[in-house]
């Protein structure tokens, strides 16, 4: 390297002074003509003559100017004819109908291009050797700087002004390629691809009859065109972009008919296979440039300078890097895709299981999470959020969502930013608590998720959320994504439970305890027997939930189920021992209930009949010498009565009804014509009340109103077709009424009780702040199950609505009670 | 018409029959059970004394229990005497 540079110098020397010689001058031209003949297109001689020129020139240091006369030729040559011809070769045939010939005329205008300026390229190479050889340095920099230079020289002029047309065919012909390819290759790997090709006298490669079948000169020309190109550098020039275009469009195309709509499976490997295949097809389009890289310098000048290290690797660099390219596609497509249908998929979720592992997968080598929350959470708003969808509906695919999104995001940022929405809603609807314990509890039809939750639930779990996670190794930490919602609570308040998460919708679980508390009552209410297995266990896995403490006071209402049976079995056993006569008329048992303990029970007036009241007090009277100092008090509208009703010609059995029915037929026995004021005076319940019970009674045949508001007994049925209709009714109108005073009477109960706190809070301290009040309240009242916590946003409310009726002043932000009166 | 009736599931809720509502030593319901039981009635009684005031008798027992000197009922400061 030392003796070339020093050579150099001197030559240069030499040069620069040389050339003003004048005599001299004309020789070298000579000189450069006669090597120029021989290295340029069209010139003759024999290497002797050639390599004596090149010692002359080197003798005067002229070999410098070999390189920048031969590009400059080439340039002259490419602008003045090589270019033009290779553009009009292109568009030649005008109106070109068959794609075959399209292709041959593609690839011939490139071999006219190759041979044209393949005396260019054979005269760099013996350049390049010459240089390598030390016989000459032609343009004085580094060994490969002059081709390269040449070859930009060749994609500048070419590609200065490209026509579509070349981007048109060669899209065209690869695609062509592409699909003859795969048809081969899949023919190879699995016959079923192939089977519906060829009776249909198409071949499926090339898509025309099957006698002109051109798939294998396809190929080959595939072959040629990729060696020209890589020849002429042209190939990253020329192809990629119609590469990439076909490998878009067909993982697109192959992605719509394969995966649109199939969750139940995972399309991953699958993919990987085809995507393998496609690679096979590119190293064929790549075919040139792959075999001559290993050696040489990076020699595609586009190609950014990979870091990877391919040791061993039998695939070349650039089939490395679209390999890489291809897996991009393919998961943003795919991605692009779920996304989409992440709805349908959540919907779907334990089935669509599948889907949801490829997503995760694919998702986390695109950033696209930002896309999919927003568009997850808006097909939450616009097909779920609306009234027309029921609440245990939008509840169970909220639990759908749980179980994916914990799938698809572990960190449940995810989950916790797209349901929001869903959660915000929640909150608006009403029945949504009675809806939630009716799962917990297995009542809810189609909903049964939460049982099996709630039957799953594993307490140690639960313990680990609620404590601070000390046990946790802090090596295992990992930072929240960065789209998590920042909260003071983080990583550790989501929770992944579901059964926690929509409890937490309310902010409260003493909401979901009194819900489950009055849902409870209700059960066990119309229970007709005192079997209390099932809330037993429900109780204990709630139980395992909630905390024993929460759960006390269900424990105490079970108790009472268990206390009444045993005082029934009691006072019936002393009744069995009184003489015939003696024996009661009717067969009273009774739910006894530690008022303290159950929810508010609906009061409601009804006078029984005194053949029922006489039952009662007997049974009191029983009770009251069973426990010492206690008694009865009997909530009369409350239970159930089984009863036979025997009229003239048919008789209804086992009737089970409420006791107000049972009130009213009891008084058709005595007198059979009512009017419903005298009915409403005797039973003391308002008339619509009566009214409406009187139906179940119509419907059954028995009682038929007549003009003036009378009701009849109806002794012989009219007809046998309408007792069987309106027996068919009964079930669909027979309301089952909850016992329990609902939600928002307990609520409003609760309220009133705070405002005498608040009263005296008020009274004692003159002036407070909405905070001050709250924070109070929340230190003094103490919470039992009826007094449950209250946010801010209720209390406010609640102290506006006291403002509005002038029970209270509000200025500057603090509370006062209005001066006194 | 005739009507039988086979079974009546009444409901009632039992009360002890008392002259206040409250437990003048816990304060909280007669008919609930004192702060140290879980579960009211049998298994929290209430006891009557000689004065005619009642407790719970847990309640009523921790009072006496603390008294040094005399056993007085907390409400009238009369001596405790319970009711036969």
């Amino acid at each position: 390297m030392w003796n070339l540079n020093q050579r150099d110098l001197d030559n240069l020397d030499c040069s620069g002074s040389f050339l003003h010689f004048h005599p001299a001058a004309s020789f070298v031209r000579t000189e450069l003509c006669v090597w120029g003949c021989q290295v340029s297109p069209g010139g003759s001689g024999s290497d002797q003559t050639v390599v004596d020129s090149l010692a002359l020139l080197s003798a005067h240091g002229l070999d410098q100017l070999l390189g920048s006369w031969l590009l400059e030729t080439l340039q002259m040559r490419l602008s003045s004819c090589v270019v033009p011809e290779f553009w009009s070769g292109l568009k030649q045939p005008e109106n070109e109908v068959e794609e075959r010939d399209r292709a041959w005329v593609l690839l011939t205008a490139f071999r006219t291009l190759l041979d044209r300026l393949d005396p260019f390229l054979g005269g760099l190479e013996r350049l390049r050797t010459w240089q390598a050889e030390g016989r000459c340095s032609p343009c004085g920099t580094k060994p490969g700087g002059l081709q390269d230079r040449a070859f930009t020289i060749i994609r500048a002029l070419l590609l200065f002004s490209p026509s579509p047309v070349l981007q048109e065919r060669v899209l065209e012909f690869y695609s062509r390629t592409f699909s003859v390819y795969m048809n081969q290759e899949g023919e190879a790997e699995d016959g079923g691809d192939a089977a519906d090709g060829p009776e249909g006298g198409v071949c499926p490669g090339c898509s025309i009859q099957m006698g002109q079948c051109w798939c294998r000169e396809a190929l080959e020309q595939l072959q040629e065109l990729s060696h020209i190109l890589s020849k002429l550098q042209l190939l990253e020039w020329v192809s990629s972009k119609a590469v990439t275009f076909i490998l878009h469009k067909l993982i697109e195309q192959r992605m719509e008919q394969h995966c649109r709509g199939e969750y139940e499976r995972s399309f991953l490997l699958e993919f990987q296979e085809w995507l393998e295949l496609v690679l096979g097809w590119l190293s064929k389009v790549f075919a040139s440039e792959a075999d001559r890289d290993p050696p040489s310098v990076p020699s595609v000048p586009s190609v950014p300078s990979t870091p990877s290290v391919q040791d061993g690797q039998p695939s070349s660099p650039i089939l490395k890097q679209w390999r890489c390219h291809m897996h991009q596609f393919f998961c943003r497509i795919y991605v692009n895709m779920r996304i989409d249908e992440l709805f349908s998929i959540i919907r779907d979720f334990p089935e669509s299981k599948a889907a949801i592992e490829d997503l995760k997968f694919c998702l986390e080598r695109t950033n696209q999470r930002q896309q999919l929350l927003t568009s997850l959470k808006s097909a939450f708003e616009s097909r779920l959020l609306h009234p027309g969808v029921h609440t245990s509906d939008i509840l169970t695919v909220y639990i759908s969502a749980i179980k994916a999104l914990r799938e698809l995001d572990p960190s449940m940022v995810i989950l916790q930013v797209a349901c929001q929405p869903i959660r915000k809603y929640l909150r608006t609807r009403e029945d949504t608590v009675r809806q939630i314990v009716a799962g917990l509890t297995g009542d809810a039809e189609g909903c049964t998720d939460l049982a099996s939750e709630l039957s799953r639930g594993d307490p140690v779990t639960l313990e680990m959320q609620e404590s601070d996670e000390e046990g946790n190794d802090p090596e295992d930490w990992t930072p929240d994504p960065t789209d998590a919602v920042p909260d003071k609570t983080g990583s550790k308040r989501r929770s992944s439970d579901i059964i926690s998460l929509l409890v937490s919708i309310y902010g409260s679980k003493d909401i979901f305890i009194d819900e489950y508390r009055a849902v409870l009552a209700d059960r066990l209410l119309h229970q007709l027997n005192y079997n209390t297995a099932r809330e037993i266990r429900n109780v204990e896995l709630l139980k395992l939930r909630f905390g024993e403490s929460h759960m006390h006071y269900c424990e105490v209402m079970l108790k009472d189920m268990a206390d009444s049976r045993r005082i029934n079995s009691n006072i019936r056993e002393e009744e069995s021992r009184l003489g015939e006569d003696e024996q009661p008329p009717l067969s009273l048992s009774a739910i006894i209930l530690s008022s303290e303990f159950w929810p508010t029970l609906k009061e409601e007036k009804l006078e029984l009949p005194p053949v029922v009241c006489q039952a009662m007090e007997d049974y009191t009277h029983r009770y009251e010498k069973l426990k010492a100092m206690r008694t009865l008090s009997w909530k009369p509208h409350l239970g159930s009565v089984t009863l036979d009703v025997e009229l003239e010609d048919r008789t209804l059995t086992h009737l089970t009804v409420s006791p107000i029915h049972a009130a009213i037929i009891l008084h058709f026995q005595d007198k059979s014509s009512w009017t419903l004021e005298e009915l409403s005076v005797k039973l003391g319940a308002p008339k619509e009340l009566v009214h409406r019970k009187l139906a179940l009674w119509q419907q059954h045949g028995v009682l038929r109103e007549e003009a003036g508001g009378r009701y009849y007994v109806v002794e012989r049925g009219s007809s046998k077709e309408k007792m069987e209709r309106s027996v068919m009714l009964i079930d669909s109108d027979e309301e089952r009424d909850s016992n329990t005073t609902t939600q928002s009477e307990q609520r409003e109960e609760k309220l009133q009780l705070f405002w005498a706190y608040i009263q005296a809070m008020l009274t004692n301290l003159d002036s407070m702040t909405l905070d001050r009040i709250h924070s109070m309240l929340r230190m003094f009242v103490a919470t039992g199950p009826v007094v449950t916590e209250m946010d801010v946003n209720e209390l406010e409310a609640f102290l506006q609505r006291k403002v509005r009726e002038h029970q209270l002043m509000m200025s500057a932000g603090v509370y006062r009670l209005p001066k006194s009166n | 018409m005739k009507v039988k009736i086979r079974q009546w599931n009444g409901v009632a809720s039992w009360l002890w029959v008392a002259n206040d509502e409250n437990c003048g030593i816990c304060r909280m319901p007669f008919n609930g059970c004192c702060p140290d039981c879980k579960v009211p009635g049998d298994d929290c009684p209430l006891v009557w004394g000689q004065c005619s005031h009642c407790f719970h008798m847990h309640c009523i027992l921790k009072w006496l229990n603390s008294q040094q000197v005399q056993q007085q009922c907390p409400m009238c400061r009369q001596e405790w005497k319970f009711k036969e």
